[in-house]
């Protein structure tokens, strides 16, 4: 038979709850803006009911604990989402800073820039045919190696320029491997008081720490993630270069290499080339460091040395101003390989410059004739120098734009599912004010229902005199 | 219902967004330029630094143009002096081949042609720009020098054959020299040597044998001379033809990169008014929100 003093306890049992309940909302209502914080919601559930001569009676209310309202598979969605979209995020960011090394391409007029490449390859050829006007006039001449000395400047300006890109994305790369590792440790923490603490269930708070800085490791390099049976997470880079297993993280480390520098997981493999793929800031920026720099640069080496060359065989094959063969005009290294970083003018005498014919004299113009008509010859891989430059300023401009393209579809991509992700886990104000009202209502039933049993038993006590026991 | 309780932090990304495109937009109009990184577009840019080289070729073909037609109009003009040296001279000769003339007369005659000789002489060996423009590639060298200790005094050639040409940006060949050994001493029409016989021919005061061939082969030696001439000034027509539409291109490269580059202001402006009503939009849609921002808690 069900007595008061359950009763009473039941009401007890209602007031616990519910004061346990407003402290999760106050909790969800403080932690509005905490980035990270995943909403909790209180769970209630109904005590086993006491069954006495076959009559089952109810014991009341506990609030089981407060669970956090979250979706593993979409906070992946959005780690990985947030990979790509960083990756080229940072790509791009790197990229702009190199296409305005070119940026007078885009200029209308054709003598802004004196250090624009492909300005310097016609200025030299218009120099050239300038002398042919009177190909043994030495101011003409001297404006020929002007012209050739500008053409040198330009590519090494640019080559120095893209070296110096390459060098800021080397030091990026270093300090972001730095905070990839403070994170990794500080996951692998995580990882250890959440297996000690929860078990298999979700871990709450702690869980919404790991979510958090799996997502910052996320903007920094790809991951890949295995949820172990502990409820710890191993998380390896896409490669498969481990990171963090149970409560220990394993550092990535670097060493710089011929100028450059390496990145190797804990084991001393060098990943740096399977990290560039991964994605994440770390990818982006390894691209353009490895690979996207690296193809201007050769594209601007196989320029300087195919036009060099050129030149130079065109000018070995007439006399001079003082009937002396002409030999070459620019310097260049065996290869093309380094071409742009080194080229520089050979001559110093305007007089070497052989315009004539072998044999001729000094007014003749047909060796120039020739020299001045590799400007129209497919010299550089089958194209013309000014058409081989302008195909590397518009390759150049269309992964700029590529790249940023792709960036913005994956924007769009990554805010969709971060606000599917805030539909479901943010804490929504009014939700919590509903139940702020709903709580305060059950904890003021609550407690009428205890005083009025509170009255009921002194009733009982008194035998029905009311002034003995208030 | 659930829905992203930072839908206002939605909302001001989309206005971040519209004032950066509002941002792009005026530097547009105020640059005058709609393409300002190789990104904004690969294809004008590409085609910008083809024209922008073609361009820059076309202006040096002018200099070039201009300082070599100089050159030729030096050569046409002293041309034209030989042709008139040369018909005089033909007078002189054809005078002193009429048998009417007495020894003095035919003596002063001789001088006379000596003194044209060494005219058309020093005509062959004019400069332009400190250049001798009739010794074919050797424009240091002086083309002629006159022996005088022979009789007849002999002209040596010191120059060479070769010919000059000018190239146009449309790949046009155009002669820009004639060697003086194609005018003065061609081995059939040997101007000189002419002149140089028919001074030997009359200086003994009796009209030598010779005399009559002498002045007929001057005379056709003059006629080649004029059409040496027409060679000059057929260069000096294309060329000036070949800078008139140098200039035409270089006007329609110029048009074309403005096309191709310049911002078009009316596009723009109505891209930028667009732009400008989404924004009062979006700032109104904050603003609405951000009043309203009573939830349910101002209410308890």
């Amino acid at each position: 038979m069900a007595t008061l003093n359950t009763a009473l306890s039941i009401a007890t049992g209602a007031l616990d709850a519910d004061q346990a309940a407003l402290n999760v909302i106050a909790n969800n209502t403080a932690n509005a803006n905490t980035p990270g914080y995943t909403n909790q919601l209180p769970e209630w559930q109904a005590n086993d009911p006491v069954t006495i001569d076959g009559t089952s009676y109810g014991q009341g209310v506990t609030m089981t604990g407060p669970s956090s309202q979250r979706d593993l598979v979409l906070e992946q969605r959005i780690q990985q989402q947030m990979q790509l979209q960083q990756g080229s995020d940072a790509r791009q960011a790197a990229l702009e800073s190199v296409q305005n090394i070119f940026s007078s391409a885009t200029s209308a007029s054709s003598s802004t820039s004196s250090l624009d490449i492909g300005t310097s390859i016609s200025g030299f050829f218009s120099a050239l045919s300038q002398l042919q006007s009177n190909p043994a006039d030495n101011s003409l001449r001297q404006s020929v190696l002007n012209a050739a000395t500008t053409l040198v400047t330009s590519f090494q300006s640019a080559s120095s320029q893209l070296t110096q890109e390459q060098g800021s994305l080397d030091q990026q790369s270093a300090t972001i491997v730095t905070q990839v590792n403070s994170l990794t440790r500080a996951i692998a923490q995580l990882n250890g008081q959440i297996s000690q603490t929860s078990g298999s269930k979700d871990a709450g708070q702690l869980e919404d720490q790991r979510q958090y800085d799996i997502q910052q490791l996320s903007q920094l390099v790809g991951i890949h993630q295995i949820t172990t049976e502990d409820n710890s997470l191993t998380i390896t880079t896409s490669s498969g270069a481990l990171l963090v297993s149970k409560d220990q993280a394993f550092s990535l480390s670097t060493s710089v290499s011929g100028g450059v520098t390496h990145i190797s997981d804990y084991q001393g493999n060098d990943v740096t080339t399977s990290l560039a793929g991964g994605g994440g800031q770390l990818g982006g920026i390894l691209t353009v460091r490895d690979q996207d720099i690296p193809q201007m640069q050769s594209a601007l080496d196989t320029l300087a040395f195919d036009l060099g060359t050129a030149v130079n065989t065109a000018n070995e094959a007439g006399s001079d101003a003082n009937g002396a063969a002409g030999g070459p005009i620019f310097n260049l290294p065996g290869t093309a390989a380094g071409s742009a970083s080194s080229i520089s003018v050979a001559i110093t005498n305007p007089a070497q410059i052989a315009a004539a014919a072998t044999g001729n004299g000094s007014s003749d113009d047909t060796n120039l004739e020739s020299m001045l008509q590799l400007q129209n010859q497919g010299i550089i891989g089958g194209t013309t120098p000014s058409s081989y430059y302008s195909s590397f300023t518009s390759a150049l401009g269309s992964l700029v734009s590529q790249v940023s393209t792709e960036n913005t579809a994956q924007q769009a991509s990554l805010t969709q599912l971060q606000t599917q992700r805030d539909s479901l886990s943010a804490v929504n104000l009014n939700d919590e004010a509903a139940a702020l009202e709903n709580l305060q209502q059950a904890y003021q039933a609550a407690s009428k229902v205890f005083t009025i049993l509170d009255t009921v038993m002194a009733s009982a006590i008194n035998l029905g005199v009311e002034t003995t026991v208030a | 219902m659930r829905f992203d309780p930072f839908y206002l932090n939605s909302a001001v990304a989309s206005l971040d967004q519209t004032s950066a495109s509002e941002q792009q937009l005026t530097n547009e109009i105020s640059s005058g330029t709609r393409v300002n990184s190789l990104g904004d577009d690969p294809v004008a840019v590409g085609e910008n630094v083809l024209l922008s080289s073609q361009l820059n070729l076309d202006d040096s073909f002018s200099q070039t143009e201009s300082s070599t037609v100089g050159a030729l109009q030096v050569t046409d003009s002293t041309l034209g002096s030989v042709v008139s040296q040369l018909t005089q001279a033909l007078t002189l000769a054809t005078e002193g081949n009429n048998g009417t003339l007495n020894a003095n007369d035919l003596q002063s005659i001789s001088t006379q042609i000596a003194g044209i000789r060494d005219e058309v002489l020093s005509l062959a060996n004019t400069t332009y720009m400190n250049r001798y423009i009739f010794s074919g590639s050797q424009g240091g060298t002086a083309p002629y020098t006159l022996n005088s200790a022979v009789t007849p005094n002999t002209a040596t050639y010191n120059g060479d054959a070769v010919t000059s040409y000018i190239t146009t940006p449309g790949g046009q060949k155009i002669q820009s020299n004639v060697p003086g050994n194609q005018i003065f001493s061609d081995p059939t029409n040997d101007v000189l040597q002419m002149l140089n016989n028919l001074v030997a021919d009359f200086s003994t005061g009796t009209a030598s044998a010779s005399a009559i061939s002498d002045t007929t082969a001057l005379n056709s030696a003059l006629n080649y001379v004029g059409q040496q001439r027409v060679v000059i000034d057929n260069s000096i027509t294309q060329l000036q033809a070949a800078q008139s539409y140098t200039q035409t291109q270089g006007t329609q490269i110029t048009s074309a990169q403005t096309n191709l580059m310049q911002a078009d202001v009316a596009q723009v402006s109505t891209q930028l008014s667009t732009a400008e009503t989404q924004q009062a939009a979006l700032t109104q849609v904050v603003n609405i929100l951000e009043k309203n921002n009573g939830d349910l808690f101002s209410l308890l």
